[in-house]
């Protein structure tokens, strides 16, 4: 059932991915899949990619046929992806459809660290000894710190990792005064009490942590939206498109799924077809900016 | 006891089982590397209770790690790239005619580092994972360099031609997204290599696929009398590997808890450890027993400690460790300092769980070890022709990429070149396997320090690390010396 366009045109529709099986958009997909199934009232099968960092899952999808049976998870992974390399197909290729998550992305430090306040960390930071950390050299990660340095004119060192879990470790051993990654990645330190939330790089504060401000909330005016959305085949029939833009805000208000996404830290994002459209444009442009002022691509 | 009553009206058994025996198959095969294993049976256990999902996942990351010396005694090619340092003496006694009693080694010395590692992970799960957390980007390059010191000690039939192809490795390992800059080095624009070459295509090609074109331009050889059984090893045998082993566990353990390792440096560390520790020196190399010991614990006892930090830390040290984070996740569990009080159950069964399948593997590995050693004693054209198939189609099935098996072939050729110039393999896979490792954390510790070199040595860790390099290469460099000074005459 999917509303006044009447039966979806599948009973069987693909989500692919470029996270291979155990991977954060795997895990993310198979924990949707059910609940989605259930909401559109059509099977949700999780497809795995993996190759090529989502060049391979791109080309596929490229070349698919666009009768609503077969989209691809979106993340900006598949952004950068597009933008370092040449892949067969690019994320302009493909349609972006909806749009249903944000992953906060978090500035944290240790619990036992100095530093208490994201302005204690930017004060020591003017000294010239700041030390800062992004999980991956090419990342939406590594562009928040970036544009935190130039908008608060400070100049610490921001070293890259291979990861967020070999971030982690560098923050608890008070190697770095802070990093920066998804809330899902330092749950578990987060529960335990071991690192401490110094800002939200988003729009609004997480619901968990309601006395944690943005980072406009502390006058840098700075936010990014890690998106989580579904992209399919260009020339996708509108029909399609209207049974995700009427299925995904009930998906999102659904009581029993609503419990584990907030549980992982995602916040609801819906965005419509048309608008989704606008918003990948406007950052393959900027991430597109970003990469070739900081050097990366030419 | 609640424990063993648990253990039977569970399925904890099965689970473990089922899980042992697909990790041996999923390791023994070429290309297939243990997270593949666990990440191909994943999305099977997504029904499953918990801690049934958990086990079988964690027992499969157990089989595979035995799994992988399957095919580096018997055909040359280790499974997985622990298992690469297994291959130089069991693939020697392979070749005396003892193909059952170096894989009886290998079973037994996994049981034992399994054993030792579980031990580890039960009591010492809190103060180890404090290990982890010591370890900043300047230990981690420190930690490399001391594996790559290695080489050295491989190489001594030409400490020249060891040097070049371990630095061939460490120019390989070049390829993909640079650590700092994220700008892509040698990817020719390719979205294919963007990630680099994965170490097991490079190995794959190197033993396997070069061992079988070197084979193919070879004369069948006098087939060696080959009983196919396996031979466990007896008393005298058990107090000879008893200290290799005890390298192997002890090494395997440290390498296990600090995330970035997984396995292969602790399998490279605890041969070489257990040579300089051997009464037996001269026989390392052409089929020591106690070169198959040695790495063999290490690399089982990696596949139980490497759940320290994921557990308590929830930060995976490994690919495969990874994979179990994923199911956990998957089943609503979140690994880390909360894991132990929240979920003791999870935990418990577990642990209950790797027990078990320490000895699943025992009991599968000596079922399934008659066929296997049955199968590569058929006549040479079959068993080529077999292998080549084995190797290709488990190189595609990865990712399904046409990519990867070019990739694998390029490298049989080279390994089949590198073989008639007499350069050695093996410092080469070190290269690959570490040179990443080496090179970001190197250039990570200089962005932290402002490009002091000091940094190196005011991290305590860092400065130990690299000091046991040293008198490692200065020592072997020495032995070099001695062994090959032109002898007087008599």
């Amino acid at each position: 059932m999917v509303g006044a366009q009447g039966k979806y045109p599948r009973s069987v529709v693909m989500l692919s991915t470029h996270s291979s099986p155990g991977g954060g958009s795997d895990v993310f997909l198979r924990e949707m899949a059910p609940h989605l199934s259930r909401v559109m009232g059509v099977k949700i099968v999780v497809d795995n990619l993996a190759g090529g960092s989502g060049a391979k899952a791109m080309a596929v999808l490229a070349k698919s046929k666009p009768d609503g049976g077969l989209f691809y998870a979106t993340t900006p992974t598949f952004i950068y992806t597009s933008l370092l390399s040449r892949p067969a197909a690019t994320y302009r290729d493909l349609e972006p459809i909806v749009n249903i998550f944000y992953d906060p992305e978090v500035l944290y430090t240790a619990t036992n660290s100095n530093f208490k306040t994201l302005d204690q960390v930017l004060q020591h930071a003017r000294t010239g000894k700041g030390r800062w950390g992004a999980a991956n050299p090419a990342s939406l990660e590594r562009q928040v710190m970036e544009q935190l340095r130039q908008k608060t004119k400070v100049a610490p060192v921001i070293a890259t990792f291979e990861g967020g879990g070999d971030m982690l470790i560098s923050v608890l051993n008070h190697t770095l005064d802070m990093g920066i990654g998804e809330l899902q990645e330092i749950r578990a330190q987060l529960d335990a009490g071991r690192v401490r939330i110094l800002g939200v790089a988003g729009d609004a504060r997480i619901s968990q942590y309601p006395d944690v401000k943005t980072l406009k909330e502390q006058g840098i005016d700075l936010a990014v939206r890690k998106f989580r959305g579904i992209a399919g085949p260009k020339a996708t029939p509108p029909a399609v498109i209207a049974a995700w833009e009427a299925a995904v805000p009930r998906l999102l208000a659904d009581p029993a799924y609503q419990k584990i996404y907030l549980k992982n830290g995602l916040l609801p994002g819906f965005i419509g077809h048309a608008e989704y459209q606008k918003f990948m444009g406007d950052f393959g442009r900027q991430t597109e900016a970003f990469l070739k002022q900081s050097g990366v691509i030419r | 006891m609640l424990i063993l009553e648990s253990l039977w009206s569970t399925w904890i058994v099965p689970a473990a089982f089922g899980g042992v025996a697909w990790g041996i198959l999923g390791g023994a095969l070429p290309g297939i590397s243990p997270s593949i294993t666990m990440a191909l049976l994943l999305p099977l256990t997504y029904g499953m209770d918990p801690t049934v999902a958990i086990v079988m996942l964690a027992s499969t990351y157990v089989g595979a790690e035995y799994g992988g010396s399957i095919p580096a005694i018997l055909i040359r090619t280790p499974g997985t790239n622990a298992a690469a340092a297994t291959v130089v003496d069991g693939y020697a006694m392979k070749q005396q005619g003892r193909a059952g009693e170096a894989l009886g080694i290998s079973l037994y010395s996994g049981f034992v580092g399994g054993l030792f590692g579980l031990a580890m992970l039960v009591l010492l799960a809190e103060p180890l994972s404090n290990v982890a957390l010591a370890f900043t980007p300047q230990a981690y390059f420190a930690l490399g360099v001391l594996g790559l010191s290695v080489i050295a000690s491989l190489s001594r039939e030409s400490l020249i031609k060891g040097l070049i192809a371990g630095v061939l490795g460490l120019m390989i390992s070049t390829i993909g997204t640079d650590p700092v800059t994220g700008t892509s080095r040698f990817t020719f624009d390719s979205p294919d290599l963007l990630s680099g070459i994965p170490p097991i295509l490079v190995m794959v090609g190197l033993f396997a696929i070069g061992e079988m074109l070197a084979q193919t331009g070879e004369p069948s050889l006098q087939d060696v009398p080959e009983r196919p059984r396996i031979r466990f090893p007896g008393p005298a045998m058990w107090r000879r590997i008893a200290l290799p082993q005890l390298i192997g566990s002890v090494i395997g353990t440290m390498e296990g808890v600090m995330p970035g390792g997984g396995g292969a440096v602790s399998s490279f560390l605890a041969y070489n450890e257990a040579r300089r520790w051997s009464r037996h020196k001269e026989e390392f190399g052409k089929g020591s027993p106690e070169g198959i010991a040695a790495p063999e614990a290490a690399n089982n006892t990696v596949a139980c400690t490497a759940l320290v930090p994921m557990l308590s830390l929830g930060i995976p040290s490994s690919n495969s460790a990874a994979v179990l984070l994923g199911g956990f996740l998957l089943h609503g569990l979140l690994p880390g300092p909360m894991l132990f009080v929240q979920n003791p159950d999870v935990v418990d069964g577990l642990f209950l769980g790797l027990f078990v399948a320490n000895i699943a593997m025992v009991i599968v590995g000596y079922l399934i070890m008659g066929p296997c050693i049955w199968l590569v004693s058929r006549p040479k054209p079959y068993l080529m022709a077999f292998i080549y198939a084995l190797v290709v189609s488990g190189v595609f099935a990865i990712e399904a990429s046409e990519f990867h098996v070019a990739v694998a072939l390029a490298f049989g050729v080279l390994g089949y070149v590198m073989r008639s110039a007499g350069v050695p393999l093996l410092p080469m896979v070190l290269g690959v396997v570490l040179g990443f490792l080496v090179e970001s954390n190197y250039r990570r510790a200089l962005v932290l320090s402002g490009g002091d070199h000091m940094i190196f040595i005011q991290d305590r860790l860092a400065a130990v690390l690299l000091s046991l390099a040293l008198i490692f290469i200065v020592g072997s460099l020495y032995r070099h010396a001695i062994e090959t000074r032109p002898k007087p005459r008599a």
